[in-house]
């Protein structure tokens, strides 16, 4: 099971992710085909998205070595880090309070269930760390991953339109915006502008799960038990 | 060859990845366990404790399938008829809402800060 599930993940990952080449088009976008593809084999197979998702864990897994692993393009790109600290800092803290905020007005809006609004709240940033703030302030980390993903899919197919319309020029803002908006999915879309607009992506990943990770403690308590405005 | 370079420098950044679990135990803050593990390995790699090609070919296939990890939690989503109904429309459209608003902040301040630098640079 878990052999067979792993490679046919693989296998149509891949596929997906050669679609995705040959038409850019936001359907075919490699984690949206994917899943969908798996989704209508594992029901065709009668086989239950528990028992899929218990044989296929271990790429999930790999999510905490792959965290482990931005440490490498940290070191490589200390100089860069240090010389635009300040914009990264400045324009990843607005990112954060940006995405909290908003996600947490449109929300209430819609009148989100509690649990659903606790998990959603760290849906910008890097999965293993919203899973970690999601349970810092009592949502539920499987529901927490979906919203990531879903962050992941929109950001990724609707960055670049956005970068154009808003006619952002630099690299850097580039990058940042991805990394922000969409951590590792942003930071994939990143990679096909270029080396830098990709490093620059992948920073502001790191510090959007830092810069969260203390708004999970010093901030979003205190929005949850916010009494109502109106 | 290359795969086998792949997986040993892989399974080497699992290393890290444990000793930033068992760091967590030692350290009561709300960080997981990976991103202690990140820093280790970020010192490791400054004090030259461990050198950049030991890890360097792992972490670029890690950093570059991110998206494959992804995928069994996305199938996951199945489990969750609330997601499929009508308020998942809702939620979804929330999501793409504060995604643009937000990779758009975020661009505009990155832009204004290198643009008045630049400036200031003439």
């Amino acid at each position: 099971m878990m052999i067979l599930f792993t490679v046919l993940t693989f296998i149509i990952y891949r596929l997906a992710k050669l679609v995705y080449s040959k038409f850019a088009v936001a359907v075919f976008h490699p984690l949206l085909l994917a899943p969908i593809l798996l989704i209508l084999l594992i029901k065709g197979v009668n086989v239950s998205a528990n028992q899929y998702l218990d044989a296929t864990k271990w790429l999930t897994h790999l999510l905490g070595p792959a965290t482990v692993a931005f440490a490498v393009p940290i070191y490589k790109h200390l100089p860069t880090i240090k010389k635009h600290m300040g914009t990264i800092m400045i324009s990843i803290t607005t990112g954060t309070l940006v995405a909290i905020f908003s996600t947490f007005a449109l929300s209430k809006m819609i009148h989100l269930k509690s649990d659903f609004l606790t998990s959603i709240l760290p849906r910008s940033i890097t999965t293993p760390i919203a899973i970690e703030v999601s349970k810092e302030i009592g949502g539920l980390p499987t529901l927490t991953t979906v919203f990531v993903i879903i962050t992941g899919l929109m950001g990724g197919v609707m960055g670049p339109s956005v970068i154009k319309w808003l006619s952002i020029k630099t690299p850097i803002a580039k990058g940042l915006a991805l990394g922000m908006a969409a951590h590792g999915a942003g930071t994939n879309k990143a990679m096909e502008y270029g080396e830098q607009e990709a490093t620059f992506s992948s920073l502001a990943m790191i510090f959007a799960a830092w810069i969260t990770l203390l708004w999970g403690v010093l901030l979003i308590p205190a929005l949850i038990h916010m009494k109502p405005l109106f | 060859m290359k795969l086998t370079v792949i997986v040993l420098q892989v399974l080497f950044i699992h290393v890290f990845l444990f000793l930033g679990a068992a760091l967590k135990e030692v350290i009561p803050l709300p960080i997981p366990g990976s991103m202690f593990g990140l820093i280790l390995l970020f010192l490791a790699l400054y004090f030259r404790i461990v050198k950049l090609e030991w890890v360097e070919k792992g972490a670029k296939w890690l950093m570059a399938e991110l998206l494959l990890f992804f995928v069994p939690s996305a199938v996951g989503i199945v489990n969750y008829d609330e997601i499929l109904s009508l308020q998942g429309a809702e939620i979804v459209l929330l999501i793409g809402i504060s995604t643009v608003i937000v990779l758009g902040m975020t661009a505009l301040v990155a832009e204004r800060i290198t643009g008045r630098k630049r400036g200031e640079q003439h």
